[in-house]
């Protein structure tokens, strides 16, 4: 097992870059990978519906957001990882109020549950359950301001990853989530088709690809990446009114990641991303960057 | 070993996972439920109740209408022995013996009561129009044009005076149409089909009440056309729903077509008349004109004050400044429980000064809330805020009294009743707070310390008074004549949304107080009718 993790992920065993829930890579046993991640995330256009617009009531909107992540090798094939951030959103005109606070708790499972490697390439594929749920009570009926959808979600994930010995990778994985109903704080509302007298909000599930390629060798981990969400319902929003949080939200994002392990200390590795909003519905066009250091600790006596 | 066992319990949870989903259903019910109901009494003097606006509609009025128009509105019932009659009776049978599912959904759906079901209705239109035209690419704000409706923007915006304005008039006439469907129901006593022929089931609450004309083709008539003046891109909906009226009533068993034709004309000879009066009420004059807008400010500034500017990018017109009283024409939109003069009277005492120490604490105060905008108070915010896409203030009192006009079991024309004197008095609050607002044309906290940051939107007309107040004083204090046990919720709902408006950083304490206040005293007006109209 050991041996064939080394051809895996190159020379240096004690590097690990599993963070996510779409790539493919893993937390080998008894070793947690942890640390902050902060994110800057802004937009000035944003489609209402499919339509581009900006809006001078609210300039840009910016959403900033520092994560604590943590992903752990229950087993080489077993992985758990765990996210919590805290949220904070800004419009920087008109007069709406930023809100922030800790939003939603997530913890999955990632099982690598097929394996297939030669001398020159590996094949691996995952399946992913993910569980989140909000830990504190914000409001979800204050898009775009709001920081998040009050929603309990059940994600289940399905991944692909290839490499070649030299480096090389390509990984595709796609989503399903299930989302709980959300609750406002007033009796009726208009959700941009009808009326309802109830505060309950149905909430339309999403589905996600996630395709990354690059190359990942040694202490270095690069990548180009495609993502698509589609909110599989939800009503578009209509002109000049404010967002609605089971709106259609749609977009296709393409970025570039890298992690990088430095020389010292050992374990110790920082992550960069830039995104872009290429297209979307009811969102943002939105440029991500993300910055963050992880640090990986290995509890495997063994290895001491 | 445990390395398999934990494989097992990873595809164990996996299969769970997925089972559990299996099992979640997300369909959410409507808690605003409308059960069929029978009225608690029949109400058979009705037609002696006296009329909202007399010069508008009386009995001697609409029977002179309907009896001296040519051809006449519609003619005295044939007798339930004639063969006409019995043909019709015999249609009934046929109708119910293919009662298909959608068509009981149909009479199950009107059973809960076509006054309140109208209710519900109008309050989605309001949403649905409830949008503020959107910039165009110079940066101005075209208005909507009542005589253009489907063009962009479309017509109406249905703001809290639109909103207030088009509720009163459908639930005003709603109530006159039906006062004057129970004077010729006791007058030709022409029992429901369901007591004439005992093969009839009758498919909804069986009651004594006469059928010709049928009260809920009056309903559909009246509505119909209120709300094609209202609402006219609307009008396939209103149209459906107006058929499905008549409909319900026919294959329940309740009416005959000869019942349901002579209802239907009924309703829109009394639509009619209203239509007359919304056409001239003065609303078409409330958006005014550029050289209006700048008047007001020259006003104000002449007096030494601040005045009010738009918080909007790019700055909007305000919203209707002349739904109130106008000052050069010296008259504004019509009210229905108050005169000009009584609105003059009321108007509230003028905030302090915007130069004054007295205005920066109570500025300090709100930008206080806005930096202590705490979750519980933020939902209180949000409770009340019923701004654009929302039914408005109007609309969420019209909600609050919907549930306690059912539970109360009224008769169609006593809940037609509650609904006009609640709307009476919100159109009449609407009039005189938009009056308040132009004539003292006081800036919103933001604009005296654009530090200060909102917990919804900030209406685009002046701070003083409040709105939701005026409004929530006014309906809470005639739900309250209505329902007197309840008086004191209706009391500490309408003061907890007139306080959201301070807790949401858009409104100072001056505003929300006073316009309180003002408010009851609006719904006093209403009440002076009710109390005399011969209903209680």
């Amino acid at each position: 097992m050991k041996k064939i993790y080394l051809i895996l992920i190159g020379l240096l065993p004690a590097l690990s870059f599993a963070q996510n829930l779409t790539d493919g890579l893993m937390m080998s046993s008894k070793k947690l990978c942890t640390g902050l991640l902060y994110t800057h995330d802004q937009w000035t256009d944003y489609w209402q519906g499919e339509k581009k617009r900006d809006n001078g009531n609210i300039g840009h909107v910016t959403t900033q957001s520092v994560a604590w992540m943590g992903t752990y090798g229950i087993t080489d094939k077993v992985n758990v990882i765990a996210m919590l951030p805290y949220v904070k959103t800004k419009a920087s005109a008109g007069t709406l109020h930023g809100m922030e606070g800790i939003q939603d708790l997530s913890v999955g499972v990632k099982y690598n549950f097929f394996r297939h490697k030669s001398d020159k390439n590996a094949f691996n594929t995952f399946a992913v359950i993910n569980f989140s749920t909000p830990l504190s009570d914000y409001t979800p009926d204050f898009f775009p301001l709001s920081i998040g959808t009050q929603t309990t979600n059940l994600q289940y994930r399905l991944t692909a990853h290839f490499k070649v010995q030299q480096g090389w990778f390509v990984n595709g994985s796609g989503g399903y989530t299930w989302r709980s109903n959300t609750t406002l704080d007033r009796p009726a509302y208009f959700d941009g088709n009808e009326q309802y007298n109830t505060d309950e909000v149905k909430m339309p599930n999403v589905f996600d690809v996630f395709v990354s390629a690059g190359y990942h060798k040694g202490a270095l981990q690069a990548e180009l990446n495609y993502i698509q969400q589609n909110t599989l319902g939800g009503a578009d929003i209509r002109k000049q009114d404010m967002p609605f949080v089971s709106n259609r939200m749609n977009y296709i994002k393409a970025g570039v990641l890298v992690m990088y392990y430095l020389p010292k200390p050992q374990g110790l590795a920082v992550r960069g991303a830039v995104n872009r909003t290429l297209t979307g519905r009811n969102v943002g066009e939105s440029t991500t960057f993300t910055a963050g250091a992880l640090y990986t600790i290995n509890f495997n006596k063994k290895n001491l | 070993m445990i390395t398999r066992n934990l494989y097992r319990i990873t595809q164990t949870a996996f299969a769970a996972g997925l089972l559990l989903l299996a099992s979640c259903n997300k369909d959410i019910e409507d808690t605003e439920i409308l059960a069929p109901q029978a009225p608690a009494a029949l109400d058979e003097d009705a037609a002696n109740w006296a009329p909202v606006d007399a010069s508008v509609m009386t009995i001697e009025k609409i029977t002179g209408i309907v009896e001296n128009s040519t051809p006449k509105v519609f003619n005295p019932p044939a007798d339930v022995s004639s063969d006409a009659y019995k043909t019709e009776l015999a249609a009934i049978k046929d109708l119910q013996k293919n009662l298909t599912k959608e068509q009981r959904g149909v009479i199950e759906y009107w059973s809960g009561g076509g006054v309140l079901r109208w209710n519900q209705i109008m309050r989605g239109m309001v949403a649905r129009f409830n949008l503020p035209p959107e910039p165009n690419a110079v940066g101005a704000y075209p208005a909507p044009d009542a005589e253009n409706p489907f063009s962009d923007p479309m017509f109406p915006f249905a703001n809290p005076p639109y909103a207030a304005r088009a509720y009163s008039y459908v639930s005003v006439a709603q109530y006159e149409a039906l006062k004057a469907a129970w004077h010729y129901m006791y007058q030709y006593n022409r029992p429901a089909p369901y007591k004439n022929d005992s093969e009839i089931k009758a498919l909804m609450p069986e009651t004594d009440l006469p059928a010709y004309p049928s009260p809920d083709a009056v309903m559909s008539g009246v509505s119909v056309e209120m709300l094609k003046l209202l609402f006219p891109v609307a009008v396939e909906e209103i149209t459906k729903k107006a058929a499905e009226q008549r409909n319900a009533a026919l294959w329940s068993g309740k009416a005959t077509a000869s019942d349901i034709a002579a209802g239907l004309a009924l309703g829109k000879s009394v639509a009619n008349l209203f239509i007359a009066r919304a056409r001239g009420d003065g609303m078409g004059a409330a958006g005014g004109n550029k050289a209006l807008w700048q008047a007001l400010v020259d006003s104000c500034t002449k007096r030494g004050e601040l005045a009010w500017k738009s918080l909007e990018t790019p700055a909007r017109p305000p919203m209707l400044p002349f739904f109130g009283l106008r000052k050069d024409a010296n008259k504004g939109t019509k009210l229905w429980s108050m005169t000009d003069a009584d609105l003059v009277q009321c108007r509230p005492v003028p905030p302090p000064f915007t130069a004054s120490a007295e205005m920066k604490e109570e500025t300090e105060e709100v930008k206080w809330y806005s930096k202590n905008l705490t979750r519980e108070r933020l939902a209180i915010v949000h409770k009340w805020a019923d701004g654009a896409g929302t039914y408005t203030p109007p609309g969420h009192w019209n909600d609050i009294g919907a549930e306690y006009i059912r539970d109360a079991h009224y008769s169609e024309v006593r809940a037609a009743r509650a609904f006009a004197l609640i709307n009476m008095t919100l159109h009449d609050a609407a009039v005189a707070c938009w009056d308040t607002k132009f004539y003292y044309f006081n800036p919103r906290p933001s604009q005296m310390d654009p530090s200060i940051k909102t917990g919804t939107g900030v209406p685009n007309f002046p701070a003083f008074t409040s709105g939701h107040s005026t409004f929530s004083g006014s309906a809470a204090t005639v739900l309250g004549y209505l329902f007197p046990q309840q008086a004191q919720y209706f009391l500490l709902q309408a003061t907890e949304a007139s306080y959201s408006r301070m807790y949401g950083a858009i409104h100072y304490r001056s505003d929300v107080e006073m316009g309180l206040k003002h408010g009851q005293t609006i719904g006093g007006f209403t009440i002076n009718f009710a109390t005399t109209d011969g209903a209680d």
